[in-house]
């Protein structure tokens, strides 16, 4: 049986200057921040490394740094003529003349693919064009069917050094999007490539959420003519059906320690929410009450539950304690509020509220003050999600005619569709991240 | 004899035919006249009896031809229902379930799952049928509009089919005949994006469980 878990890259670190003190290079918390230039010099590559391997190690790496939002990519068909053609790594002597391709930062690299074609070597480093010194330089080794992984992983560096806070690019999404007519679940990279097609059974499949360690989806599925709750390897095997009590078992949120799933349930005639083991059993009712209970989202301390009820008259976003007590209203503007996410960072929870007839992204402090609108004038946003460090959130939009999923920084910034695909996607979940 | 003795015999042979001839065509006169007397009476007996006996033979075979009719209304009524079941084919859902004419569909207002009069009156009319074949099971499916969030609008299909389950059940249909399943918006009537489509689309739909 074949290993597809490649061999763990390695890192040597590579440091020629140490910095003495760590530069904020740009505050992505601020509400709104301007991009940093950063200048990207052809790829070099080293010891007879085939030519397309440098060419897709930069492809990786200027995508991921552009679709961070937090810089502005100047690639080098951009550069003036003489630099153009510059390859690999220049010399702290030589960083003098990068000042004239517009950046403020140089990240350079070059590939080497060594032992026979099985260990594929990536080496970076950084510079600071404004100070004219050298930051970091980093090294990554591994199987070369790991080159994705390799460069996502150096984009996450970079984005570290320079924000003060790794990257998410070695994430993935789980997402819903119509298959054959139908609705199935899918796994997508965070820069929308290695799109699979988890599940092909032609039913209803919905609302898909990723177990806290990374193996499992759990989801909705009318396989048995009733919306039960079932658990799927990433890979697409081991379906188990996790819950089939009679009525609704939909809308799975996992604790973060992994031990319960909170879910709306009808069992008892209309739709509450319940929490039950993560192996399915033991199920307990956590709201009361006469109104419909939707969408419950954990916060990351799990010990609260934020969810959607409309006992006021129209659907709004509450918060609970996990055992369902102390339950109290956090929105009070706009007439239809639903999809809470809990941000990981935990003083921020994102929804759709509905406005003039679609829905746009909210964000709203826990304390039901700082509402932000995050879409506009871009048709109807729905199914908000965070990134697992809180500082992105995917959604749904309908703003390019067929519903896609979109991701967009947590300040509003830079929203743009995951997949180049043809759309009637719906229902992002955002993984931890895979190293 | 003379000639004179012939006339007066051949005379009173003439006298004599119309003597004996005259007597018989007066009898015949005369009966007529007595059976025209009683006549009307026994002719009207006779008549009335013909129209009793032909009335109630007549009404006996109304009765019979409207018992017969009945009958087969009856049949074609039960053939008609099972005529009218035809089988609803989704590949990636399980079980087998048809569907009937006969069985209508009701509709909710926007964001509602209360019963209105009309769409009472339906659910009368379903009952009614269904009370008829006691051994078979329905499932409800309670549906929404495209409008609101997918899961806000599950909970609402959930309390759209069991809206209509409690009426069923307070008309008579025993529980164990009627389940529910909420599509949400997952399953529309009409796939337009107008306040027609939305209306149609905003409906519970009854369907038969095969056995």
């Amino acid at each position: 049986m074949l290993n597809y878990f490649f061999p763990l890259v390695c890192l040597l670190l590579f440091t020629f200057v140490p910095a003495i003190e760590a530069r904020v290079y740009l505050d992505i918390n601020a509400p709104s921040f301007v991009q940093i230039p950063v200048v990207l010099p052809k790829w070099k590559g080293v010891n007879k490394t085939p030519a397309d391997l440098p060419v897709k190690v930069y492809e990786i790496l200027a995508n991921d740094l552009t679709l961070s939002g937090f810089f502005k990519v100047i690639d080098y068909p951009r550069f003036p003529a003489s630099l153009k053609e510059k390859e690999g790594i220049p010399t702290n002597h030589s960083l003098q003349e990068w000042t004239s391709a517009g950046g403020e930062i140089l990240l350079a690299g070059e590939t080497s693919l060594e032992s026979g074609g099985q260990n594929l070597v990536l080496k970076f480093h950084l510079f600071d064009l404004v100070e004219q010194k050298h930051i970091i330089g980093k090294q990554y080794e591994g199987h070369p069917q790991a080159l994705r992984k390799m460069a996502h992983r150096m984009a996450d560096e970079v984005v570290l050094q320079l924000t003060g806070e790794r990257g998410v690019h070695n994430t993935k999404f789980a997402y819903v999007a119509f298959a054959g007519g139908n609705k199935e679940i899918f796994i997508a990279d965070f820069d929308g490539a290695n799109v699979k097609q988890i599940t092909q059974n032609r039913s209803i499949n919905l609302s898909p959420v990723w177990s806290p360690d990374g193996k499992k989806i759990a989801f909705t599925s009318y396989l048995r003519r009733n919306p039960d709750l079932y658990l799927i390897d990433t890979d697409g095997q081991n379906l188990q059906r996790l819950t089939s009590y009679p009525g609704l078992n939909v809308s799975p949120s996992w604790s973060p320690d992994g031990k319960k799933i909170a879910l709306m349930m009808g069992l008892e005639g209309k739709s509450e929410i319940f929490l039950i083991d993560a192996s399915g059993g033991n199920p307990k009712k956590l709201t009361t009450g006469h109104g419909n209970e939707a969408s419950p989202t954990w916060a990351p301390d799990g010990k609260k539950i934020a969810f959607v009820s409309d006992r006021s008259g129209s659907p709004q976003i509450y918060i609970m304690g996990a055992d369902g007590s102390d339950v109290r209203r956090l929105t009070f503007e706009g007439t239809y509020n639903s999809n809470p996410s809990w941000s990981p960072k935990g003083e921020r929870i994102a929804f759709c509220g509905r406005v003039q007839g679609h829905f746009d992204i909210f964000t709203i402090g826990i304390d039901g003050l700082g509402l932000q609108r995050l879409t506009s004038n871009s048709g109807s946003n729905e199914s908000p999600c965070w990134s697992p460090d809180g500082r992105y959130i995917a959604f749904s939009s309908n703003r390019l005619g067929s519903s896609k999923v979109f991701i967009m920084n947590a300040n509003g910034f830079n929203q743009r569709p995951l997949t180049s695909g043809k759309g009637g996607e719906s229902s992002p979940a955002w993984s931890r991240p895979f190293e | 004899m003379g000639k004179k003795s012939l006339v007066v015999l051949v005379l009173v042979l003439c006298l004599g035919l119309v003597l004996t001839g005259c007597p018989k065509k007066t009898v015949v006169k005369e009966e007529p006249s007595v059976r025209k007397a009683e006549e009307p009476a026994v002719a009207e007996r006779e008549k009335a009896a013909k129209a009793e006996a032909e009335k109630v033979t007549k009404e006996a075979r109304e009765r019979e031809l409207a018992k017969i009719r009945e009958e087969e209304a009856k049949k074609t009524k039960e053939k008609e229902f099972e005529r009218s079941l035809v089988a609803k084919k989704e590949p990636g859902i399980e079980g087998e379930v048809l569907e009937s004419k006969l069985l209508k569909d009701i509709h909710f207002d926007f964001d509602k799952y209360d019963i209105r009069p009309g769409d009472a009156e339906i659910l009368k009319e379903n009952a009614a049928l269904l009370m008829k074949y006691p051994k078979v099971k329905i499932q409800i499916e309670g549906h929404c509009d495209e409008r609101g969030t997918n899961e806000y609008n599950l909970a609402l299909g959930e309390r759209r089919a069991n809206a209509a389950k409690k009426y069923l059940i307070s008309l008579g249909l025993t529980a164990d005949r009627v389940s529910t399943i909420s599509y949400g918006e997952e399953r529309p009537f009409d796939a337009g994006h107008n306040e027609e489509a939305w209306g149609k689309n905003r409906r519970d739909h009854f369907v038969v469980l095969a056995k």
